[in-house]
């Protein structure tokens, strides 16, 4: 195989990896605290999305368009907790879930009611042209999904491991019980898990729009995407979601040069019982957790 | 007390989620049921057939009906699921007891709305689908929309004749609106001495192309065919334009649509610049003078420019969704079935749209029979461009 083919695969199997991973992280973020699958986190990367190409379109720069969309994006993850998950915090984990479904349906509607049906797109941002390497492509927008990706990745680590309430947010997760002896309030941590989510959820949106385009009814298809990458990774660590995301692009990437371009998204869901079958965990997923 | 509460609401939402039709009521009218995707993955599509529709039922009320007889619409949004066109097709036939049910969304949709239509013995008229299930239509759908076989031989005959090129590349959706055009792809592309080096797929929702393009820019296609009915069509183009293919790139209607030229129109212009099949309204102000459907072209375009809302030039799914009215309400001038009794004015209704005859239309001139509900079809497909922010038609 020619040496330009196998570079483009690699560089397009990075770049979905990102796009998975980016998607998935919000999902671990939520479920590691709470223990509830929300699904409603594709509704911020639309909202990421389309609130980006709104404040864009008003003329405010890129990256400040960006920001001002992934606070927008962080506050309504407060709000899904605050006024959907915290009064039901007492029914079943699955009905908390169920929940989130209708966060979704109420945010898409309303998506719909403001923005139509129409979809949009941005252009790379600060107009990043393509790079041509090695007889291979890299689009623009393509080291923007990656950096920020990373940086996010590093950010969160960094949050997790080196301060106060990252360190409170992990003790939610491995021990709720013990979290409240100690005088850590799982209310508050599971809060700021949802406005972390929120805010992953918008970054991941705005990153990604000008390579794939957005609308109010991306939400579902990202959440699915979103889930693959947790649930194949293990949705109980951030390195796991991670690994999942590139596991998941990479697949495709190679699929794509080895069977017809049809099939490419039953690789997804192939890997995905793999996975389930193996290790139903998720392939690093944290010694006895579900 | 507030576990109950929440569970009802969650099933009010469960139930209310599954289908909405509204219920107008008219105390004697020709009810009109206007199945189409208001939400969902293929709203853009339904919510402009909608549109359409809207906009000749609204003029044929202002012009004081059929026959005296007002039309009656009733929206019902199948939610881009096959449980939402099944429940609202039912709905829509045994509780709102329409004469006719307008289905406008996808392919798989509309095999759906097939044997509910059947079964509740209603006449169907059918936005989408491919004419590999013609032979499925039965005895109350029609489907007389044309067939992926008039594009494909309007893209390879312009290939071929206009621009000599015989070697093509065909990026298509991996939906049954792509295998339409793959069934019919490598007959006519021989008819036209065309080799078809490569055929890749997509999936509708794909957001990377990249790799499907590495595969077309390493052969030696001289153009490059891309055939999908959403964004994943317009972001085909724009990748293949990011890798650096430039050859010519013929694309489906879709992708011509106002938001995919106004997301990528600098992509489309692109010399050579892409080429989408379109209606003659679309391009009305360009077409010869002596051209016959000129002046129907301009009445529509004005009529849905003044009653759209806000206003807007009718695109290719809107000027469909008017198309599929114009057929019931040919019908119904012909057939004056008595809106009274639903059960004989469905099946008088049937009986008329059998027998349409030459109806010259926005798009082609249909000819229906108790065999054919797919019909014989002449088309007017144009072939357009895009240059400086607007469409144009193709140079021949």
């Amino acid at each position: 195989m020619d040496l330009s083919i196998v570079l483009q695969f690699f560089i397009s199997g990075v770049n979905l990896g990102c796009i998975y991973a980016a998607l998935g992280l919000g999902f671990f973020i939520i479920y590691s605290v709470t223990r509830v699958l929300n699904l409603a986190q594709g509704e911020f990367v639309m909202l990421g999305g389309m609130l980006t190409v709104t404040f864009y379109s008003m003329g405010v720069p890129i990256l400040l368009s960006t920001l001002v969309a992934v606070v927008i994006a962080g506050l309504l993850g407060g709000v899904l907790y605050r006024g959907v998950i915290h009064p039901a915090r007492n029914l079943s984990k699955a009905t908390q879930t169920f929940l989130t479904v209708g966060f979704a349906f109420a945010i898409e509607g309303i998506a719909l009611l403001i923005w139509g049906w129409e979809y949009r797109s941005l252009p790379n941002f600060l107009g990043t042209p393509n790079i041509h390497l090695g007889g291979a492509t890299i689009i623009g927008q393509t080291p923007w999904v990656t950096g920020i990706t990373l940086l996010v990745v590093t950010g969160l680590f960094f949050f997790f491991g080196h301060t106060i309430q990252g360190k409170a947010l992990r003790a939610c997760a491995d021990n709720p019980l013990g979290a409240k002896t100690i005088g850590i309030s799982v209310e508050r941590m599971s809060l700021y898990a949802f406005i972390l989510a929120g805010t992953l959820g918008g970054i991941a949106g705005a990153i990604i729009t000008p390579l794939t385009m957005v609308s109010y009814s991306i939400g579902f298809p990202m959440t699915i995407k979103g889930l693959l990458a947790a649930f194949v990774g293990g949705i109980t660590r951030a390195e796991g979601v991670i690994l999942g995301g590139m596991v998941l692009g990479m697949a495709e990437a190679i699929a794509a040069s080895l069977i017809p371009s049809g099939y490419h998204s039953i690789f997804a869901l192939i890997i995905l019982m793999a996975v389930f079958l193996c290790q139903p965990r998720g392939l690093l997923s944290s010694p006895g957790k579900t | 007390m507030k576990r109950i509460a929440i569970l009802l609401l969650v099933f009010i939402i469960a139930i209310g989620g599954t289908v909405s039709c509204a219920s107008p009521s008219a105390e004697k009218s020709y009810k009109i049921g206007a199945l189409t995707s208001q939400t969902g993955k293929y709203s853009g599509l339904g919510l402009q057939t909608l549109e359409g529709i809207q906009v000749i039922v609204e003029d044929i009320n202002e012009k004081g009906g059929i026959n005296g007889i007002p039309l009656e619409l009733v929206p019902c949004d199948d939610k881009s699921s096959t449980t939402g066109v099944t429940l609202g097709a039912k709905k829509l036939i045994e509780v709102e007891k329409v004469d006719v049910i307008l289905h406008g969304s996808t392919t798989a949709l509309a095999q759906s709305t097939m044997p509910v239509a059947d079964e509740g013995k209603t006449p169907a008229i059918l936005l989408s689908g491919t004419a590999l299930f013609d032979d499925q239509l039965g005895k109350w759908c029609f489907r007389p929309m044309g067939s992926e076989e008039d594009y494909v031989i309007s893209f390879f005959q312009y290939l071929n004749e206009d621009l000599g090129i015989t070697r093509v590349a065909a990026l298509l959706e991996n939906s049954g609106f792509g295998q339409g055009f793959e069934f019919f792809m490598p007959g006519i592309a021989s008819k036209y001495n065309i080799e078809v080096v490569m055929t890749q797929h997509f999936d509708p929702t794909a957001t990377d192309l990249t790799l499907q393009m590495t595969d077309i820019k390493n052969s030696n296609a001289q153009a490059l065919v891309i055939w999908g009915s959403g964004p994943a069509g317009a972001l085909a183009v724009k990748q293949a334009r990011d890798m650096g293919i430039n050859s010519p790139i013929t694309a489906s209607f879709a992708q011509g649509s106002p938001d995919m030229v106004k997301a990528f129109g600098a992509y489309y212009e692109m010399s050579p610049s892409l080429i989408v099949p379109a209606s003659k309204t679309d391009i009305w102000q360009e077409l010869p003078e002596d051209d016959s459907d000129k002046a129907m072209c301009q009445d529509f375009a004005s009529l849905f420019l003044e009653k759209s809302d806000p206003p807007h030039p009718a695109n290719f799914y809107n000027v469909l969704g008017a198309q599929m009215m114009l057929f019931v309400v040919d019908s119904l001038k012909r057939a004056q079935p008595d809106p009274t009794n639903v059960e004989k004015a469905r099946s008088e209704l049937r009986d008329a749209l059998e027998s349409t005859e030459n109806l010259n239309l926005l798009t082609a001139v249909y000819t229906l029979s108790p065999e054919d509900h797919y019909g014989s079809v002449m088309q007017k497909i144009m072939l357009i461009t895009f240059k400086d922010g607007g469409k144009i038609l193709v140079p021949r």
